[in-house]
């Protein structure tokens, strides 16, 4: 869940077309036309990406009049299917996989089995993703390779370029080949393992 | 009692408030005295940097470190990137840093005749920080208009590794060579638990975001920093890699500075000083039975410093951070994770925030990193409307105001913390040089404290440490 409270703005004196902007909006929602990047101001979800990259500092943030409220309804999905793609993605349902957003594991889930196919429409559906734009693409990839989706990343942009290892993933020879310098894997798999599987506490978020 | 430390001014800077309105700072309030570090631990070793000759020494220690550096390979025709990390930058007022690129610049073009020199600048989360620190420190024209920001949603390339592809930023290796610029400060513990500290960047300020990813969502808390041995040893990064430049740090100050072609040969004395006496400090502050924890630095929540200690550290304070049998910290992103939506953790044995912190006061510090998770487990007082309303636009930390209070000035916010929380014992993360500012009742619980500790980690904690990370004590 994000409540939307900023736009980006172009401003067409300054903007020279780059793309850079359209290549790594998270949710695709500016577009360079004729020369000038154009906002969709209905997907935007205020993540400042776009702001925060412009070669040119012809993006600035804006108040929204109207902040937009961006949820899945997790109860309007069979919470068993939810679970099942959770676990496995070696997620708990309830467990936070955007820092910036308090987005639940769940509630990814939930917007897949509603039809999103992408990182990009999850971040659209969720919020995930929109805060600060880096940490939370692995399991938003993990959680659509679960529900047997293969995403494609969007075409010439650099929005993300591919899923990678899991610490389930790691092969014995190098666990073997680093086990005495400080990492320690089958160690965390047992944890990560109990998150998974942790009892679900079940109260709505406020 | 000493008088306090003047902290680093407030900066000019797109992710904090406008330096005029930061009034008051916490060390100035009645009470407030400062400790030298060197009292609570005689052994901290001497520093070159705060000292008489300034930057200069900064510079002499880089010409003396690289002189063992063969620079054979690089040729006048060849291209080198240096790389940076934004955190040097935020080392004891930035300058020593900014300096060591300088002089890892002309040591380069003096020794190899090469020209083709650029500053590639890798940030955290706040994307122009780097930006802001090229112009601040001149590195702009120092180096010739080749000093740029890079950022971890630019444009990537992939990297075979042992472990499969990674992804790093294409402008840190669109060079012949690179250089790897950084420090030894301990900052997150509770990230990379000082395994591999050296290498960490090559996984972070460094790498896009699949593999900042892939630490912190897909290894789990003690594998994380794995992503960063894989890229570096991957045949593509190791074609590259000249050789290695830290400014070395102690909680006092800056120590010296390493340079090394071998970077887990140098990786190792991070390791050792990193243990040894960023140990002792945390050791110390895991001693502190109850505070009010004041912020007030340029950066952002959780990198707030005092003694070398961040304010995120302090947060798992009442957990040794450096020992690796202890799975989860009370603060990391794992840890934060695993909270359920009815607030409690997800599994029973993951820690508290540390319950010494009886409340913190937000005085000044940067928006630019999610630090909702401590104004929800930590009662927090932020100074000024401005502040607040600053937190509320960014992106990264629309509901930290949701569990924050506001107070109009740092007096009244400090006046409301001692009323409500019964405790007069202040730590101020004010990243005080030398020494550290707090409350008279807490400097004598620290100078009572710091010999058993320094004790206590010398014979028993620091061996075992360095045995978990495979380093033969010095």
């Amino acid at each position: 869940m994000k409540v939307v409270n900023l736009l980006a703005v172009v401003d067409g004196e300054k903007c020279r077309g780059c793309k850079t902007c359209e290549r790594i909006c998270p949710v695709l929602a500016i577009k360079v036309e004729s020369r000038v990047a154009v906002v969709d101001a209905e997907r935007c979800r205020g993540c400042a990406n776009c702001e925060q990259r412009c070669p040119d500092l012809a993006i600035t943030m804006v108040e929204r009049e109207k902040p937009l409220l961006v949820k899945v309804d997790v109860e309007a999905v069979d919470y068993d299917r939810i679970v099942d793609i959770c676990r496995r993605a070696k997620l708990n349902p309830e467990q936070l996989i955007c820092y910036c957003t308090a987005t639940r594991a769940e509630e990814a889930a939930a917007a897949i089995l509603q039809g999103a196919r992408t990182p990009e429409e999850v971040s659209y559906l969720t919020g995930a993703r929109t805060g600060c734009k880096v940490e939370c693409i692995q399991p938003i990839l993990r959680l659509l390779e679960a529900a047997g989706i293969k995403p494609e990343p969007p075409g010439g942009g650099w929005q993300w370029y591919g899923r990678t290892v899991t610490v389930w993933e790691i092969p014995e020879e190098v666990k073997r080949k680093y086990a005495s310098r400080g990492f320690y894997f089958d160690e965390d798999i047992k944890i990560l393992d109990r998150v998974a599987a942790a009892p679900l506490q079940g109260r709505s978020d406020s | 009692m000493r008088p306090p430390i003047t902290p680093l001014a407030p900066r000019k800077s797109q992710y904090g408030i406008d330096p005029a309105l930061v009034k008051t700072r916490v060390c100035e309030l009645p009470g407030m005295t400062s400790v030298m570090l060197k009292e609570l631990f005689p052994d901290l070793p001497e520093v070159i940097y705060p000292g008489a000759e300034g930057v200069a020494a900064v510079r002499r220690a880089t010409e003396k470190a690289l002189e063992k550096i063969d620079m054979s390979r690089i040729k006048p025709e060849h291209s080198v990137n240096i790389l940076a990390s934004h955190h040097g930058f935020t080392l004891l007022g930035g300058e020593p840093y900014a300096e060591m690129l300088k002089t890892i610049k002309d040591v380069l073009e003096a020794r190899t005749g090469c020209k083709n020199i650029r500053l590639r600048a890798g940030v955290g989360l706040r994307f122009r920080e780097t930006e802001e620190y090229i112009k601040r420190y001149g590195l702009d024209e120092y180096f010739q208009g080749k000093a740029i920001g890079v950022a971890p949603v630019d444009q990537g390339i992939p990297i075979e590794t042992e472990i499969g592809v990674l992804y790093g930023i294409k402008k840190i290796y669109d060079a012949d060579w690179i250089v790897h610029a950084h420090n030894s400060d301990v900052r997150e513990v509770h990230f990379h638990r000082q395994v591999d500290r050296a290498v960490k960047p090559f996984g972070m300020s460094y790498a896009r975001i699949e593999t900042r990813s892939t630490y912190h969502q897909n290894l789990g808390p003690r594998a994380a920093n794995f992503t960063a041995r894989a890229i570096f040893d991957s045949p593509f990064v190791q074609s590259k890699f000249a050789f290695a430049s830290f400014l070395t740090v102690a909680p006092n100050g800056i120590i010296g500075v390493d340079a090394d072609d071998d970077l887990y040969a140098l990786n190792d004395r991070v390791t050792q000083i990193g243990c040894r006496y960023y140990g002792k400090m945390m050791t110390l502050f895991g001693e502190i039975d109850e505070c009010i924890a004041a912020l007030d630095f340029p950066c952002p929540v959780v990198y707030v410093f005092s003694a070398g200690v961040i304010y995120a550290n302090f947060a798992g304070a009442n957990t040794d951070l450096y020992d690796l049998e202890t799975p989860l910290p009370a603060y990391t992103w794992y840890t934060e994770a695993f909270y359920g939506k009815a607030g409690r953790p997800l599994l029973e044995e993951i820690p508290p925030v540390n319950p010494a912190i009886k409340m913190c006061v937000h005085n000044y510090a940067w928006t630019g990193y999610p630090s909702a998770f401590f104004s929800e487990h930590i009662p927090t007082v932020v100074v000024g409307r401005e502040q607040a309303e600053l937190f509320n636009r960014d992106p990264q930390n629309l509901t930290y105001m949701k569990h924050a209070v506001v107070a109009e000035d740092t007096r009244s916010a400090m006046e409301f913390a001692y009323k409500v929380t019964g405790t007069r014992k202040v730590v101020i993360f004010d990243g005080a040089m030398g020494g550290i500012n707090v409350s008279e009742p807490l400097a004598e619980l620290l100078l009572r404290k710091a010999p058993a500790v320094s004790r206590r980690v010398d014979e028993e904690l620091l061996p075992k440490w360095l045995r978990q990370r495979g380093v033969t004590p010095r």
